[in-house]
């Protein structure tokens, strides 16, 4: 083979694994999942008290993903960092019904956000109203997972295929 | 005259599909006995073909190198669970996450393939029995990476996939927001069918591969070295190099179709997701007609049908025969390693016969030759 055409291959490879790695990076990105968590909670920030309303209704990708009264959680997911979501607000027991759309960019680097929705309405910074949700972690023994460790030949469990 | 030579026909077609024909039998019994209705049974079985076809279509390259059936597989079934685990881990999801996982298991799989087919060039003739025991022997490996060196070692940040003690991988991790999204994307209802299109344009995509490949260059080497070693060597082929890389290929590509499979399947179970997958997808080859030495695409499809059709129905045709489901459930194991060892033995006698033909006709020259200088 000369050289020039083992330069070539080379160069292919290379490229090859090039785009692969971008590839990877693009599907990290896009590919990222997250749980947004919507708060209709009071919230104290700086002295500023944001008063919940008497309902609000999430809805994302035209879906209802909650509804919320007051001191009430609910939840959706989403993939990538741009999220989209339809409030629809009902301010007091009766009243009209207030439709906007929102969008936020969420951090990459959390899992889990949770959103207060009265803070978030009232144009607060983004501190005050988006915090990172961390799950109550559970007692579990090590009873509770059965992993492998013998030595023993046995009949292997047949599952689904 | 004529009867007889049909006689023999229809006997030679028999003889060379007694697998499939015998399975044809069995899951004519068992459908009815089952009680299955038509359109559950064609949606399983829709399901299922788009769950493994893939993982059995990379068992057709190393045949045709001459490799024999690919035990081995298994290995690139660990590295499509171990990027799974580790793309469950990032949170990425959805296409996204399978796209992820596939390029991730390629360095692994390659490495993995590598290692096998180097292995595996040093046992020429007995390439099966070894893939088989490098498979189990790469199955302590797996696992000790993922019980002991994920956690400490290659971080796992998530305690719904980390073991309470504080490293190593739960036996189940859970792949719900990737479930199906090959599956249900462009996915088309017929009849209550549920159709995964993509998923079936992606095996589309590999046998148009498969084919193509079978003409190139390397694909054409490695039916030389198939069929003849010796001869291939001769040629200038680098025999050696052309099986490494017949591994390597089967080895990314049972990655690729483990994370299909998982996706579907919606869920990883860590310590035996892979144990027996070369064994089922290598059962249903073998069902489909296809033999040690010879497979095709035809043969992936048909088995995938005639042996999913079995493990559909058994269980409940196992239950109303014996009034015992866990009969059939037997029977579907029974089946799988029947299968593979009827295979085996019809292949060595077949080889034999042929081997003993060939020596007759030899003997026959031979006699012949001394007649004529003799006259």
């Amino acid at each position: 083979m000369d050289n020039a055409s083992k330069t070539r291959r080379l160069l292919f490879r290379l490229g090859t694994v090039l785009i692969l790695i971008g590839i990877c990076a693009v599907m990290m990105i896009v590919g990222r999942g997250h749980t947004v968590y919507f708060d209709n909670k009071q919230l104290e920030y700086n002295g500023t008290t944001c008063e919940c309303p008497y309902k609000i209704k999430v809805l994302v990708k035209d879906e209802q993903v909650a509804n919320l009264k007051a001191k009430e959680r609910g939840m959706a997911t989403t993939i990538g960092q741009n999220f989209a979501m339809t409030l629809k607000i009902t301010q007091e027991k009766g009243g009209d019904e207030v439709v906007e759309t929102y969008q936020l960019k969420l951090p990459y680097n959390m899992d889990g956000i949770v959103v207060n929705l009265p803070a978030y309405l009232e144009g607060l910074p983004e501190e005050a109203w988006m915090s990172e949700f961390v799950p109550i972690a559970t007692e579990s023994t090590a009873e509770d997972e059965e992993v492998p460790g013998g030595d023993e030949f046995e009949m292997e469990d047949l599952g689904d295929f | 005259m004529n009867n007889k030579s049909f006689g023999k026909k229809v006997l030679g077609f028999v003889q060379d599909n007694t697998v499939p024909l015998m399975f044809i039998v069995i899951c004519a019994i068992c459908i009815p006995l089952s009680g299955f209705s038509a359109s559950y049974l064609i949606n399983e079985i829709v399901t299922r073909m788009g769950r493994n076809i893939f993982l059995i279509l990379c068992l057709l390259i190393p045949i045709m190198a001459g490799m024999g059936l690919n035990f081995g597989m298994t290995l690139g079934a660990m590295a499509g669970e171990i990027a799974l685990i580790l793309v469950s881990d990032w949170q990425i999801w959805g296409i996204p996450g399978v796209v992820l996982a596939m390029i991730l298991s390629i360095p692994i799989s390659v490495l993995l393939g590598y290692f096998c087919g180097k292995i595996l060039n040093m046992a020429k003739g007995r390439e099966m029995i070894t893939s088989y025991i490098i498979s189990y022997f790469m199955n302590g490996i797996y696992q000790l990476i993922v019980l002991y060196m994920m956690g400490p070692i290659i971080p796992i940040k998530h305690s719904s996939i980390k073991l309470p003690r504080g490293y190593g991988v739960r036996n189940t991790v859970s792949l719900l927001n990737m479930r199906q999204c090959l599956d249900n994307l462009l996915a088309v209802r017929v009849g209550g069918v549920k159709i995964p299109v993509l998923t079936f344009l992606i095996i589309g995509v590999l046998c148009i591969f498969i084919i193509w490949f079978r003409r190139t260059k390397l694909g054409q080497d490695m039916r030389a070295v198939g069929q003849d070693m010796n001869v291939a060597r001769d040629a200038g082929i680098k025999v050696e190099r052309t099986r490494i890389i017949s591994m390597i290929m089967s080895t990314v590509l049972a990655g690729f179709g483990m994370v299909i499979y998982l996706q579907n399947m919606g869920n990883i179970a860590t310590y035996s997701s892979h144990s027996q997958i070369g064994m089922f997808c290598i059962a249903a080859l073998l069902v489909g007609g296809a033999s040690v030495d010879r497979a095709s695409i035809g043969n992936v499809f048909l088995g995938v049908i005639l042996f999913h059709t079995m493990f559909i129905v058994a269980p409940k045709a196992g239950a109303a025969i014996t009034g015992d489901s866990m009969i059939g459930e037997y029977f579907r194991v029974f089946a799988s390693y029947g299968v593979v060892t009827i295979s085996l033995i019809m292949y060595e006698t077949k080889k034999r016969k042929n081997k003993s033909l060939v020596g007759q006709q030899l003997a026959q020259a031979q006699k012949e030759e001394e007649a004529q200088n003799n006259g």
